[in-house]
């Protein structure tokens, strides 16, 4: 009993000590985002004069009398908002079904076969700056440039990866024995995946397009290269520190702003995370 | 399973896949190598297609590059340190979780709140942190080592600042081993955990013997995956020490952009990647072959 306690004790001191790890930056955050401009670099953890002018210049980037001088080459952040959206949106659902479908083929049986596999692994291996100049070459030639198709494919052709192994991982973790009852009862292959093996892999579905879509929300190095006009939101997002002067309670507050998104959709997912193997499927 | 693939599924498995990578990633992985073995420049005024053979010479050439041999054992070292870090943090955390904590909800949308984040976003973060006047020595060390603490200057020692490096990588990425983990474990049926639990075993034995080998499959993609990111670690070393002082921080992806696109030696950069990449590929063949076997 006593061993009980003092364990718990401690697995209860890691989880507040990982916690206040995770917080401790991302208060600094918020307290920089209502920062006035001439107290950014003031190690001080409250703002001394508290003020919205940072999350005023992000929408409306005329206004904000201080920044002037700066903001003439900014669009308000909505529009890159709603594009990184799209493009991540879009990004997710392609690599999730593409990866499911390869996923399952390669745990059950010995589709697409291990060249294929390994070329996956092989995107994550190159060094993002030496793959832009051939893509660029490339996208030039199919006028892809500065055009979210161009980035949706991009990101879904490097992060459909992370989709096909951790679905691996999820499907390899399923009882084989189920899905072949269900053969042996009559159900067509397709039946099975979408009757048994989907409602399996939930959880992995659903950990696997986070971060399909977090990778995707988050990419700068392509995005910055292959956009002029049609910026992403990490792109706008660097923007105020490195195109526009030291912006840094700007970008705090841009930052701040464009987690929310993922954050939300971070909480909703969770439910899923868990109910994957709950139902009765199989009886006794 | 039987044997023979259902026609539906051998379709679906491959054909996809193989039209998103040959699509987007074929033409211009061949470019690159095509790049590592010409001599060409963007400032050369000529297109790239008309550029002269250079051989291997790219190749020899790294070989004596002794910035590269460094940043590349810098790098090397830096996912040893920062992989099996964010890993067993991830784990310790996946597994108190496991529990019904009340809000636990709450607390893992916390956990999981430096992903949210564009690494370059982090970077700015640490960097502002760890400024000799930043929050880190003003308010944190100066508890502990008094006024002293403001003489620390994080960036302009090799050491210190490779420190900053790992502590950024660390907090932004154990939550995505965390997450891998926790949901795996959560996926692992509740019947199993049951059986054993009703034969007497312990929640530990539980853990080490019956939910970890479970997802064994699960945790070497996520070593792998994150360890392949890791060795491409960018963001923050290039905001934050910008590979100071001197090249003594530079890893092999800072050095590949500055050859790419700060030098425009975009032939040179080519062949530099081609190498890492091989040396990747032998570093991680055993890794890669446990993936690519079928169970």
């Amino acid at each position: 009993m006593v061993r009980n306690y003092i364990s718990n004790i401690l697995l209860w001191l890691i989880l507040v000590v990982a916690i206040i790890w995770t917080l401790i930056p991302v208060i600094w955050m918020i307290s920089l985002s209502f920062k006035p401009y001439g107290e950014w670099r003031t190690p001080s953890l409250l703002p001394q004069k508290p003020t919205l002018d940072n999350y005023i210049m992000l929408f409306w980037p005329k206004s904000a009398s201080v920044f002037i001088a700066y903001t003439a080459l900014l669009e308000p952040i909505t529009d890159s908002l709603i594009r990184s959206l799209i493009v991540s949106v879009l990004a997710t659902l392609i690599a999730v079904i593409i990866g499911f479908f390869t996923a399952y083929g390669a745990s059950r049986y010995n589709s697409p076969g291990p060249f294929t596999l390994f070329f996956t692994l092989l995107t994550r291996m190159l060094p993002p700056a030496t793959f832009v100049t051939p893509i660029v070459i490339y996208y030039t030639t199919l006028n892809l440039l500065d055009n979210i198709i161009g980035l949706v494919l991009l990101y879904s052709a490097t992060t459909v990866t992370y989709a096909i192994w951790i679905l691996k991982g999820f499907i390899d973790a399923i009882p084989v024995e189920w899905e072949e009852a269900a053969l042996i009862e009559g159900a067509k292959p397709l039946q099975v995946i979408f009757r048994v093996v989907i409602p399996l892999a939930r959880p992995g579905l659903v950990v696997s397009g986070l971060f399909v879509f977090l990778m995707s929300w988050t990419e700068l190095l392509f995005a910055l290269v292959l956009t002029r006009i049609n910026i992403t939101l990490p792109v706008q997002i660097s923007m105020y520190v490195t195109a526009v002067g030291a912006l840094w309670g700007v970008q705090a507050a841009a930052a701040l702003l464009g987690s929310l998104i993922p954050m939300i959709v971070g909480y909703l997912i969770q439910r899923h995370l868990i109910t994957g193997f709950t139902f009765g499927l199989v009886r006794g | 399973m039987p044997e023979k693939i259902p026609r539906s599924v051998a379709v679906l498995s491959s054909v996809p896949l193989n039209l998103l990578l040959n699509g987007v990633l074929i033409i211009p992985f061949i470019i690159m190598i095509y790049l590592a073995f010409i001599k060409w420049s963007p400032l050369m005024g000529i297109e790239w297609w008309r550029a002269p053979f250079a051989g291997i010479s790219n190749f020899q050439r790294a070989f004596s590059d002794s910035r590269f041999i460094d940043s590349l054992g810098r790098t090397v070292l830096f996912t040893a340190i920062v992989v099996p870090l964010e890993f067993f943090i991830g784990l310790i955390l996946a597994y108190i979780l496991q529990k019904p904590i009340k809000g636990r909800k709450y607390l893992i949308s916390i956990l999981i709140y430096p992903l949210m984040l564009p690494p370059v976003v982090v970077a700015t973060v640490f960097y502002l942190f760890f400024q000799p006047y930043g929050p880190v020595n003003n308010i944190f060390l100066r508890y502990i080592m008094g006024p002293s603490a403001l003489d620390i200057y994080w960036f302009l020692n090799p050491s210190l600042a490779f420190i900053t490096i790992i502590i950024a990588d660390v907090w932004q990425w154990t939550p995505f081993m965390f997450l891998i983990l926790y949901s795996g474990l959560s996926a692992v049926p509740r019947r199993l955990v049951e059986a054993a639990e009703v034969l007497g075993a312990s929640g530990w034995t539980i853990f080490w013997r019956i939910r970890l080998p479970l997802i064994r499959q699960l945790i070497m993609v996520a070593l792998i995956l994150r360890s392949l990111e890791a060795f491409k670690v960018f963001d923050y070393i290039y905001v934050m020490t910008g590979g100071g002082p001197g090249t003594s921080t530079e890893s092999v992806s800072l050095y590949i952009y500055r050859l790419a696109i700060l030098y425009s030696d975009i032939s040179y950069a080519a062949a530099v990647s081609l190498i890492v990449l091989v040396i990747i590929l032998l570093v991680s063949r055993f890794a890669i072959r446990f993936l690519l076997e079928r169970r």
